[in-house]
């Protein structure tokens, strides 16, 4: 029996297409970033600054570049991407809790529920020939989001945050955390127009409720298996809608974001930021093979 | 199809002194490098040449070949090119005592 209704050919177009079939896009698709081809704009966050470099907060001073990675290893070759060749790797400097974030800047045109879905892996260098599983802190993901201009008094900026931690302090973890206490927020320069606030900072995480997940870290530091992760929310009330990470879905009624008042010159924000963490002097790598946002736009 | 064209900043207002080197860079993909050395303040000392190194896992580094002077004042700029570097690259300088330079480098691939 065929159908022609709009619904199901639709569905029977994403589903047959090899690249779309992995993902459940909702009905306008924004982005669908494969890094078989090219960087796909994502880049390197950078903190503000005015005047000097040296104004930049200390948090952001270690980002990195997001790289093209065939996710080369010492012993065993390219492991290549989920598909194709190429993955998008965030990097740390094999400093101990260095951060790094790959952000993707845009903005949007109808206050409506947007979804990220994204392939991801992740390790720490493989320097030792050991399991190194507690070498790696966190890898995770947050939006930047603040409504349009004329949301009126009392608009705000919204940050859902949210991270697996893998281990600290040489424990593993392996639990997922949301951030909703604000960072302070510091002038920055002289002139009253510039303000940073370093929101990845290891204060103020909170374990996400039945948060536990154990995921495939596999057997040595140079194996890897690709990872599914979707988030749904809701850009018109700013909540979140959806959490899932492979087969678990997770109960979404206790989380909250970050909230700022809104900023002067951030209106129909829609920045996207994916990082990773390391808890000893090595290296941390986030991989991600592809990242579809989509929306009821 | 356009070719990938990407430029990366591998280090940001860094002072290098004693034995200093970049950030890995993964790329693979691309088949030339121009890295730019941007002086951002004045440097000190006596300034050794800065040499490209190439790895086989981005761990191991052995130089490549090519080198370049580093920028003695601010706002000097130097640079090197780079082929034939398999998947790795980054630069490498080994400053000795007394010695400083504050550094924006960026490397430019495609």
């Amino acid at each position: 029996m065929f159908s022609t209704e709009v619904a199901d050919i639709r569905e029977g177009i994403v589903r047959a297409d090899p690249r779309l079939s992995r993902f459940d896009p909702l009905p306008r698709i924004l982005c669908l970033d494969d890094f078989d081809k090219g960087h796909s704009g994502w880049s390197q966050l950078l903190g503000n600054y005015e005047g000097s470099l040296k104004t930049i907060l200390p948090g952001y001073r270690n980002m990195t570049n997001p790289m093209l990675s065939t996710l080369s290893h010492w012993d065993s070759g390219s492991h290549g991407a989920m598909d194709g060749t190429y993955a998008l790797k965030v990097a740390t400097k094999s400093r101990k809790d260095a951060v790094s974030v790959a952000i993707k800047r845009l903005t949007f045109r109808r206050a409506c529920q947007i979804r990220l879905e994204f392939y991801a892996t992740f390790k720490p260098e493989a320097v030792d020939l050991a399991l190194s599983d507690r070498d790696l802190k966190s890898v995770g993901f947050l939006l930047d989001l603040q409504p349009g201009d004329r949301e009126g008094a009392g608009a705000q900026r919204v940050m859902p945050h949210l991270r697996y931690l893998n281990a600290k302090n040489g424990q593993l973890e392996q639990k997922w955390q949301f951030k909703r206490q604000s960072p302070p927020v510091k002038e920055i320069g002289s002139r009253n127009e510039t303000v940073s606030h370093f929101h990845l900072a290891d204060e103020g995480w909170e374990d996400l409720p039945d948060g536990a997940q154990r995921l495939c870290y596999n057997e040595i530091a140079t194996k890897v298996n690709w990872h599914y992760f979707r988030f749904d929310f809701d850009l018109a009330s700013m909540s979140a809608l959806w959490f899932q990470c492979n087969d678990r879905v997770f109960d979404m009624s206790g989380f909250d974001s970050i909230r700022l008042p809104a900023m002067k010159n951030l209106w129909c924000m829609l920045n996207v930021c994916l990082f990773a963490e390391t808890a000893s002097d090595k290296r941390a790598f986030l991989y991600v093979d592809s990242v579809c946002l989509s929306g009821n736009l | 199809m356009l070719r990938e064209s990407v430029t990366y900043v591998i280090a940001r207002e860094e002072t290098w002194q004693g034995p200093s080197a970049t950030e890995p860079v993964e790329a693979g993909w691309a088949t030339e490098a121009v890295f730019f050395l941007r002086g951002m303040d004045a440097a000190a000392g006596e300034l050794p040449r800065v040499r490209a190194q190439i790895s086989p896992d981005g761990m191991r580094w052995i130089d490549e070949g090519a080198a370049a002077a580093m920028p003695r004042n601010k706002d000097d700029l130097q640079f090197l090119r780079v082929r034939h570097f398999g998947n790795w690259l980054r630069l490498k300088a080994d400053l000795p005592e007394g010695a400083h330079c504050s550094l924006l480098v960026s490397v430019h691939l495609k």
